[in-house]
């Protein structure tokens, strides 16, 4: 009983999981958006800061190099040879930005600023007060090694990572926070049907054997009539009754997989429902050939029980049910009211029932996916509103 | 033909300019103890670009002046401030011209 409940209520709804990953995709987007923007900050942070201490050396070499320019300009023409420096490259500029003179591996210079980074090269600009040979630009470039940025990546893939999982774990546990309450009346929802549950079996029993029991042949057509609303209506009950205790209790029973005559079972079925078929004035369609099946006796059963049973409650009246069956697919459609395209695949979700006219829990096709699945068998739903529905199953 | 016509015209212009030049300038400068080379540094250090430099030198023969000299009083107080020119601006423009081309430092730097 423990375990059954665990089972049931422990593992997520699809629609619980929607919203799950729905929020958590929203909030990872948002951390990952949240740790780019530190990321880049402190990057930027970074080079200033690798910036302002190259400053003071490249700013002593712009000096010596304006020095160098000055006596250049005293001797000029005389002497032509343009300073050169191992440390650093240089170029001078006049004020209208003219090159008189380069030496730069880089030539992109970026007038507006004092210090930058530019390809694999540092530049620093020093503006002139006294234009030794027309420079008031005196560019000094040197290479950029690029290991303080190797650092700095090093530093955001590691601390942004472990911010990352934090943020994911903590996002984790604060969506399970929000899904809680709607996970809880799941819960006693589950609750109460299995206890209600047990309550139903004698009472139902009771009914469905005085029916049998009942000589019909005696009895007034006006009575056989109300016989038989009761015999639909107990039928209707009982395997409403079966789901539920299929759910609460057979479910984590041992299987007994044995080889079933398929064709056979659906006929014995679709008669058991023919009172309920026939109340709304249904007509089956049976296209069968002989077909197997190696699987649990009763779980099959229930999957047979919950199709066609859907297939007469959302049908029409003097509508259609159908049956075809070939060794490893059976199509059970009908001519009912179809299912909205976007609902489809909810229609699996338990609790979920998207006509109320009829009766129910909105447990049924809950149990015939979780058997499917169980059994590795595939199923398929073709609706259109107003035609009708189709259920293929594949095994 | 009119393309050999047009390059004729711009050598003989280049010739009168570089005469002008010489018969303006180089004249008179080269009894100066300041050479027109220096002169031209002078220029550079204050005004760094083409445009400035020849504007500066334009305006200082247009309106000579004390103030504006580049020269040092010493210079000034020994020979004096240069007459206002009788050239015509289009004549001072291809005489700047010249001026510049010969003492430019673009293109000597090596």
């Amino acid at each position: 009983m423990l375990a059954s409940k665990n089972k049931a209520t422990n593992s997520l709804l699809k629609s619980e999981k929607k919203s799950l990953f729905r929020f958590l995709a929203l909030y990872v987007l948002m951390v990952i958006f949240i740790i780019a923007i530190l990321a880049s900050y402190y990057y930027q942070t970074q080079e200033k800061l690798m910036l302002s201490n190259q400053r003071a050396t490249l700013f002593k070499y712009a000096y010596v190099h304006a020095k160098r320019l000055k006596v250049l300009h005293h001797f000029f023409d005389e002497r032509r040879d343009y300073p050169r420096d191992p440390r650093f490259k240089s170029a001078i500029y006049d004020i209208d930005k003219k090159s008189i003179f380069s030496l730069l591996e880089e030539p992109r210079i970026h007038f507006d600023e004092e210090i930058y980074i530019i390809g694999n090269y540092i530049h620093f600009i020093k503006s002139l007060d006294d234009f030794y040979l027309g420079t008031k630009y005196i560019i000094i470039e040197v290479k950029d090694d690029g290991l303080w940025r190797e650092a700095i990546w090093k530093n955001i893939l590691a601390y942004g990572l472990l911010a990352f999982l934090f943020f994911s774990l903590f996002g984790y546990y604060l969506a399970k926070l929000f899904l809680k309450p709607m996970h809880d009346s799941i819960v006693l929802l589950d609750r109460f049907i299995k206890d209600t549950t047990h309550e139903l079996n004698t009472p139902l029993s009771a009914i469905l054997a005085n029916i049998e029991m009942m000589d019909t042949d005696v009895m007034l057509e006006k009575n056989r009539t109300k016989l038989n609303r009761i015999n639909i209506a107990a039928k209707t009950v009982s395997t409403l009754y079966k789901d539920l205790t299929y759910l609460t209790l057979e479910q984590e029973k041992e299987n007994e997989n044995e080889y079933i005559d398929v064709k056979e079972l659906i006929e014995d079925r679709a008669e058991y429902f023919a009172i309920l078929a026939q109340s709304k004035k249904l007509t089956y369609e049976f296209n069968l050939t002989e077909a197997t099946i190696f699987m649990d006796r009763r779980k099959f059963t229930r999957v047979i029980d919950n199709l066609i049973s859907n297939a007469i409650k959302y049908n029409k009246r003097k509508g259609v049910v159908g049956f075809t069956l070939v060794q490893g697919e059976l199509i059970i459609w009908d001519t009912g009211i179809g299912i909205k395209e976007n609902k489809i695949p909810f229609i699996f979700d338990r609790y979920i029932r998207f006509n109320h006219s009829e009766g129910g829990f909105g447990v049924g096709l809950s149990i015939v996916k979780n058997i499917i699945d169980e059994y590795h068998m595939d199923i398929k739903v073709i609706s259109q509103i107003d035609k009708g529905t189709r259920i293929i199953l594949k095994w | 033909m009119v393309k050999k016509i047009l390059i004729m015209i711009h050598l003989v212009s280049s010739i009168y300019a570089e005469n002008a030049f010489e018969r303006n300038c180089v004249s008179c400068h080269q009894k100066l103890p300041a050479s027109l080379q220096e002169m031209f540094k002078r220029y550079l250090l204050i005004y760094s670009s083409e445009s400035n430099v020849k504007a500066g030198i334009k305006h200082y023969l247009k309106y000579p002046s004390k103030d504006i000299s580049r020269m040092s009083d010493l210079f000034i107080e020994t020979y004096g401030i240069k007459k206002k020119t009788s050239l015509s601006d289009d004549e001072l423009d291809d005489i700047v011209d010249s001026y510049w081309d010969k003492y430019k430092v673009f293109g000597k730097l090596k």
